[in-house]
């Protein structure tokens, strides 16, 4: 799976201006502590979507990770999740994780396990993210900001 | 002459002979996190613990930021001669740290509290 | 207008559609049925079973054979909405089928992979055909659960019946395998063919957060080391913390 790079389609301002009434769970990310209610509240939906309990965990992770970015690089931005029904393939999360921070100038860098630019971090958020969903893509612009769009589907079996 | 108490005591830290016992009860934000780090090391630095069991059965999330912390703070310890010893993990977060990629180092993982009392009071250097 | 009428009319129309007893009967069943004005669930149901046992006895072509009869004989049948009630009919069947095909399809990894306690606090898991993504996830997923359950010491694995392992299955069981580790639990892998070691070498995975062991038995007698190697390490902790304090305690005062 190759993540998606800069889309000449997708207006991150637009996507940063969301609103909130669109998506099941929508936080404004600004305090340290906006990190773990993101968590709590991706928990609790990814529970009622019915998957499984280590896929709930993997998808608290994510949004954790993606909290943490936006309050790391960017100061502040939104974490907004979405269950979109599908009724052959059952309940899909939806993640988008927006700012209008700093933005990013080499993406394949920062997608690279172990980069960082932060001091006390292992760089493995991005990477992982990745690896812990289904779907992984992340848009940014220097000077406007970043936005990841990332899901998890519930498993059939 | 008291000894050095630290400012901010975010969990109960439990004294088992030579071993400090950590129970890790609150939901893991960033700042405790780091409170965490400073007053275990701080309680090494006290009661000259061997070694510190961080018991984290009732921690649901542990994503590359308490990973990272944990890891600095095994380190640490073990620059003061301490071993660090986990233990609990649950079986959700196992495996969300392992898709991850997620290595602890210089850390020792146990199943449960007697298994790590096991691997603290051992010599030889368990992984 | 369900009338004595139709139902004679239903009854001539059994006598020339089959003359075996039992599959007039199901005729029977499934014209009254496939008639009636206002289906109530139980002739739905009805209809469903009528439909699927003709079809099992007689085939498609023979049942659509059978209806193209009763359309020239009987030109005042209703043969489009007869036709709309079959078509809906199938399509609820193929639906039951789909569900049971998942159901099916939700036990298999479990049939297909049982989880043993071989000996005191030892799992034995065999996996066995190919393993793709979801299904890893699900076999590591109810493996943890396990291990964590039983406070296993040992898991062996043994991948015998796993005819290749690429990068792909490769990294699933170092997942699985690092995961385990996150408990406190050893893994002993075994049964790895000399095809599948080359193709993982290349491949560059290695296990080295694993023991290997040559053979099941081998794997067995390595478990067992650890397991009482545990217990004897145990007696002497507990002989250390209750009998042998006052070395300790005297360095203590000393510092
Ligand atoms: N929202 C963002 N805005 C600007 N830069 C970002 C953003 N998110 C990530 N980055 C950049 O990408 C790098 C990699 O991010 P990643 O989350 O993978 O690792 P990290 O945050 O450095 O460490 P870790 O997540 O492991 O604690 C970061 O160091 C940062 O430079
Ligand atoms: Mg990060």
């Amino acid at each position: 799976m190759l993540h998606k790079k800069v889309d000449e389609n997708l207006d991150i301002d637009r996507v940063f201006d969301s609103p909130a009434e669109d998506f099941d769970v929508f936080i404004r990310i600004a305090r340290e502590e906006d990190i773990a209610v993101a968590r709590q509240m991706a928990k609790q939906l990814a529970q009622e979507a019915g998957f499984s309990l280590a896929d709930v965990t993997k998808i608290a992770t994510a949004v954790s990770e993606l909290a943490r970015n936006i309050y790391r690089y960017a100061k502040q931005g939104r974490i907004m999740i979405k269950k979109l029904l599908d009724d052959r393939e059952g309940p899909y999360l939806e993640i988008i994780a927006s700012d209008n921070g700093p933005g990013i100038a080499e993406i394949d860098l920062v997608m690279t396990r172990g980069y960082t630019t932060y001091e006390r971090s292992l760089g493995i958020g991005l990477s992982g993210v990745k690896r812990l969903m289904d779907t992984f893509a992340i848009y940014s612009e220097v000077g406007r900001g970043t936005v990841v769009i990332t899901g998890k589907r519930r498993r059939k079996f | 002459m008291k000894k050095l108490i630290s400012k901010a005591r975010v969990v109960p830290v439990i004294c088992l002979g030579d071993f400090l016992l950590v129970p890790i009860q609150i939901d893991l934000d960033d700042r405790t996190v780091g409170l965490l780090q400073q007053q275990v090391l701080e309680e090494i630095e006290s009661t000259r613990a061997r070694a510190v069991i961080l018991d984290v059965r009732m921690v649901d999330v542990i994503d590359s930021y308490i990973s990272y912390t944990i890891s600095e703070t095994a380190a640490m310890a073990r620059l003061m001669g301490c071993r660090t010893v986990l233990c609990g993990i649950q079986p959700p977060v196992a495996l969300t740290l392992a898709q991850m990629g997620v290595m602890l180092q210089d850390i020792a993982v146990a199943r449960d509290l007697e298994h790590a009392l096991l691997i603290a009071g051992s010599q030889s250097g368990v992984g | 207008m369900n009338s004595n009428g139709a139902v004679n009319r239903v009854e001539e129309m059994v006598q020339e559609l089959a003359a075996d007893s039992r599959l007039q009967g199901l005729w029977r069943n499934f014209l009254t049925a496939a008639l009636a004005d206002n289906k109530e669930k139980k002739q739905v149901e009805q209809l469903k079973d009528s439909l699927s046992l003709l079809f099992e006895e007689i085939g498609e072509q023979a049942f659509t054979a059978g209806l193209r009869a009763m359309a020239a004989k009987n030109p005042s049948l209703p043969v489009t909405d007869l036709l709309c009630t079959v078509i809906q009919v199938c399509g609820e069947i193929r639906r039951e089928n789909e569900q049971t095909i998942n159901n099916l399809r939700q036990m298999l990894p479990e049939l297909a992979t049982p989880i043993i306690r071989i000996w005191t606090d030892m799992l034995l898991v065999a996996l066995i055909g190919n393993l793709d993504s979801h299904w890893a996830q699900n076999i590591a997923e109810r493996l943890l659960d396990r291990v964590s359950a039983a406070r296993a010491k040992v898991v062996l694995v043994d991948v015998t019946g796993v005819p290749m392992i690429d990068t792909a299955v490769g990294g699933f069981l170092i997942e699985m395998f690092s995961a385990i580790r996150f408990l406190g639990t050893d893994v002993i892998l075994t049964g790895i063919k000399p095809e599948v070691a080359h193709t993982l070498v290349k491949l560059g995975v290695d296990f080295r957060m694993v023991t290997i062991a040559r053979d099941l038995e081998d794997a067995l007698r390595k478990g067992i080391a650890i397991v009482t190697g545990e217990k004897k390490k145990r007696r002497q902790l507990a002989w250390v913390m209750t009998g042998d304090k006052e070395s300790e305690s005297g360095e203590e005062i000393d510092i």
